[in-house]
């Protein structure tokens, strides 16, 4: 049975909770929105990051390089398409 | 076919290989289509006009709820995969299940969600911000309901024909669209909700 959770899954899943718990406080606690919209860019991206690379096993096979270059050229192109909107559409008439 | 021992089913053969990275590729792409879901509604957020704002409808407990279960599914499939490499069938089989019927919970539960946004006033069409925020959600929701069918189906294989090179890769693909999955709803989560409500 032991042999069925390994130790790295298992801690990966207890981290993703407490991640997710510290994303919570910004809605229990009261905290400016600049504050808050920081803890939460750092937990999302974490969160991110550990299921890539504890649970999605990304590095693991020969293709690696492939595999992260494809996965960070996809990254770039949200955040350009993400921030690029907000200034295009929101932040320039402010 | 050249079935390498010493690695991994999933990865041992050279279609397997493929296959994996050709997913991999696949989720690059399912990055930017969620990317430009994003940036249209963080464009749109404020414009509610005669309908509700985020923080009038959203309700926190479905949202744990919801996140939790997602969160579990994702764990539960990350076993399955290891028990899958310890070549114990019944071990996958079972972990499987157990992320499908998570998964089939979470479905339930935007279901009520969607349904609740639709009694309150915040229905597709009522404004800029209903509408994205229901396309939104609704592409993820989407993604996790096509998920159940095809877990369920290759469910079904490995129960079929066991362990082969065959169902094992098919396996460890499906993980990583259910992984990618959540990945997306953390940022749903945190991006929508939370700084929906904040």
């Amino acid at each position: 049975m032991k042999e069925l959770f390994p130790r790295k899954q298992v801690m990966g899943f207890v981290f993703s909770l407490v991640l997710t718990i510290v994303a919570l406080l910004v809605y229990f606690l009261d905290m400016s929105f600049a504050v808050g919209m920081t803890v939460l860019l750092l937990t999302a991206f974490t969160q991110a990051g550990l299921q890539l690379i504890v649970f999605m096993h990304a590095g693991e096979s020969e293709d690696k390089g492939t595999i992260y270059l494809n996965i960070y050229y996809g990254v770039i192109i949200a955040l350009l398409t993400v921030f690029g909107t907000l200034l295009a559409m929101i932040w320039g008439y402010v | 076919m050249k079935v390498d021992q010493t690695k991994p089913l999933e990865y041992s053969t050279e279609q397997n290989n493929l296959n994996i990275l050709g997913f991999w590729m696949f989720l690059g792409a399912e990055i930017m289509l969620f990317a430009t879901l994003f940036a249209s509604y963080f464009t749109l957020e404020g414009w509610t006009g005669s309908g509700p704002s985020g923080s009038e409808i959203f309700e926190i407990t479905p949202v744990i709820f919801e996140t939790f279960i997602l969160l579990t599914s994702s764990f539960t499939i990350g076993l399955g995969v290891h028990a899958m490499r310890l070549m114990n069938k019944k071990a996958t089989i079972t972990f499987f299940s157990i992320t499908l019927l998570l998964g089939l919970a979470f479905v339930g539960f935007e279901v009520v969600e969607f349904f609740t946004y639709i009694e309150e006033g915040a229905a597709l069409q009522t404004s800029a911000f209903t509408s994205i925020l229901l396309s939104t959600l609704g592409t993820h929701g989407a993604h996790v309901t096509f998920g159940l069918f095809w877990g369920l189906f290759i469910l079904i294989q490995i129960k079929k024909r066991g362990l082969t090179p065959e169902t094992a890769n098919k396996s460890f693909i499906f993980s990583l669209y259910w992984h990618f999955l959540d990945v997306v709803w953390i940022f749903i989560f945190s991006f929508v909700y939370l700084k929906g409500m904040m």
